[in-house]
């Protein structure tokens, strides 16, 4: 049953158009992720649904009732801001008691309730600190605990984890996940980076130009692309404006542009591949990025650059040398369709991703 | 090393400058007040100082900037909320108007007053009507000292609030807390250094204001003199023991704001480095 819905929201922000005939509709329990380039109006959905902005048109409902008209505190909700937002002249415990002593809850309840949630986010010891005194991390848990406070039936999350380096971010995501699975509490977070909605997400909404491209889980939006923007935008995609020369690849629809992910593609050295010898294309590597765990390498077919990825084990590549090229599969796009095309000598194996 | 030495050269030059310059300009005349002003001896000095129109132009002078900061302060602290945390249409012509006090002549702001209230104006007849003066009264005198301390406060309060940003109020209001009480527990915290410096500031400047009271005042002995202008006042009258007693009776006020102002300045500064 729908929990949070959006029905045909506009928003303008003086002649920017901000959101376009935004229709969403969220689950309880779930955890979303609103994922979109800047400028793509995911923040302002969220804040819309916090109360922070008013939709020019269009219905927001929670919990069946239409909330338009119901002040943002009212609505059950807990905010995350990007910076956090801390009160930076209160200490922790003030910091997370502050929504409890508005709504006057007693003082030895306030207490019992500070104390419970700075166990569930590891900071015990904490609460006489003041914000600035707080690691990255430290700080997003805090936040985190002063929004889940009153208890709110919705968690909103505006850029969690974009204030905080990238070793404590990979950390938190584990953690965040974890802790919105055991509370239980219907969740919305904005994020630029695909793959931490993918990681994090039980359902992505892909924003774009203030309009919802597609919504679905992360499999879904991986495997079946609705659009040509999720099909250039999930995954590392290489933009290819001449897929007709590719060999075994039958045309579709009028357009010539394609997609293709580096995990799609396979490179192998001259007579090291078996399985496809005959259906492989040549190409030359010109650039071989290492990322840690595996070799990123950029060789030219048909005059596109195209992305694979290789693991460190397999005999090295080098620069310039002639590999053979076998792409496996290429998401085709013509005007706003977009057609997922396997490579036809595999055409009786099945598909998995 | 060259550049070493050089550089101590620099400072040192520099240094001496400074201080000859403030010996000067500033040190010199203030010892040659207190000294004019104990010329007839301890006895003349108190004597002085204790005199009837003094202590009147003093409790004169500290009405006006006591109501003149209490306004400002409101009237700054709801322009600078109102410049820094909405959007509308007229905010730069606001803030632009905010500083003009700052960029008029005092004497031009006395006149603008006459002008206004003065006989020659239209709304004279409806003042005088309900017994209000406000040309050559007192009323004058603190709308004078308001027009020109007015920016004081504003413009203190305005960066700071610029660099705070909204977030912290948003978070507080979507927890339900209402206007008064963001600005009580969220804002204030962050304005209240600045604040004070504001207030010291325009207590300073009030109680030294001449021009524009100057105009608006007319130097009614015991009724609408301040010090400033009572100081003019004996000073015209070649009663000099007078005019630098009573001169150092604002010398002590400005003192007495400096420090206020140097320890406001020190516990601002320690409160921001623990909040960085």
């Amino acid at each position: 049953m729908a929990y949070v819905e959006l029905h045909d929201i506009n928003k303008h922000f003086k002649k920017f158009h901000a959101s376009k005939d935004i229709n969403i509709s969220i689950e309880k329990g779930k955890l979303v992720a609103l994922l979109g380039p800047s400028g793509s109006g995911k923040t302002t959905i969220l804040r819309m649904i916090a109360g922070l902005e008013q939709p020019d048109s269009g219905e927001i409902i929670i919990d069946g009732k239409v909330v338009n008209n119901i002040p943002g505190s009212e609505r059950g909700i807990g905010f995350v801001f990007q910076n956090y937002a801390l009160f930076r002249y209160m200490t922790v415990y003030d910091n997370i008691a502050f929504g409890l002593r508005v709504k006057k809850v007693p003082e030895d309840k306030i207490k019992a309730r500070v104390t419970e949630l700075l166990s569930l986010i590891n900071c015990e010891g904490l609460e006489k600190r003041y914000p600035s005194q707080l690691s990255g991390g430290q700080r997003q848990r805090v936040a985190f605990a002063r929004a889940l406070a009153p208890n709110p039936q919705i968690l909103l999350l505006d850029e969690p984890f974009a204030a905080i380096d990238a070793k404590v971010r990979l950390e938190l995501r584990t953690w965040l996940r974890q802790m919105i699975t055991k509370l239980n509490i219907t969740s919305i977070f904005v994020t630029h980076d695909q793959d931490e909605a993918i990681e994090v997400a039980d359902e992505i909404i892909v924003t774009n130009q203030g309009k919802v491209e597609q919504s679905g889980t992360p499999q879904e939006l991986y495997k079946n692309p609705a659009t040509p923007f999720v099909a250039q935008f999930i995954g590392n995609s290489v933009a290819v404006e001449n897929y007709q020369e590719f060999r075994y690849f039958n045309r579709k629809g009028d357009g010539t542009k394609a997609y293709i992910r580096p995990e799609f593609v396979s490179v192998f050295k001259k007579g090291e591949s078996v399985q496809f010898a005959n259906s492989a294309e040549e190409a030359v590597v010109e650039d071989i990025i290492f990322r840690g765990s595996s070799l990123e390498i950029k060789a030219r077919l048909h005059g596109n650059l195209i992305s694979a990825n290789r693991s460190i084990n397999e005999p090295e590549i080098k620069v310039g040398e002639t590999v053979d090229l076998f792409i496996y599969r290429l998401y085709i796009v013509s005007e706003d369709e977009v057609f997922l095309a396997t490579n036809s000598s595999l055409a009786e194996e099945d598909v998995v991703i | 090393m060259n550049l070493r030495r050089e550089n101590k050269v620099l400072k040192y030059t520099l240094i001496t400058i400074s201080f000859i310059f403030l010996g000067v300009f500033l040190i010199l005349p203030l010892i040659y007040i207190v000294i004019t002003a104990l010329k007839d001896g301890i006895a003349g000095y108190i004597n002085a100082v204790s005199d009837e129109y003094a202590i009147k132009a003093a409790l004169l002078t500290i009405e006006a900037t006591v109501i003149a900061v209490i306004v400002n302060t409101i009237f700054g602290i709801a322009a600078a909320w109102l410049i820094t945390k909405y959007a509308f249409k007229g905010k730069k012509v606001l803030s632009t108007f905010i500083d003009l006090p700052v960029t008029v002549s005092p004497i031009i702001a006395g006149l603008i007053y006459v002008l206004t209230f003065g006989r020659q104006s239209s709304l004279y007849p409806i003042l005088d009507s309900y017994g209000i003066q406000i040309i050559f009264a007192v009323p004058g005198i603190v709308l004078a000292t308001i027009f020109v301390t007015f920016p004081f406060i504003s413009r203190e309060l305005i960066p700071v609030l610029t660099a705070q940003g909204t977030d912290e109020e948003e978070a507080a209001a979507i927890m339900g807390a209402g206007t008064a009480t963001i600005f009580r527990k969220v804002t204030f915290p962050h304005i209240k250094w600045a604040l004070l410096y504001g207030i010291v500031l325009c207590t300073a400047r009030a109680m030294g204001e001449f021009g524009a009271v100057s105009v608006l005042s007319g130097h009614l002995r015991g009724k609408t003199n301040t010090l400033p202008l009572y100081i003019e006042l004996l000073y015209q009258g070649y009663d000099f023991t007078g005019a630098f007693a009573a001169s150092s009776i604002l010398v002590v006020l400005a003192i007495v704001v400096l420090i206020l102002r140097l320890v406001i300045e020190k516990r601002g500064q320690k409160e921001l480095d623990l909040n960085k």
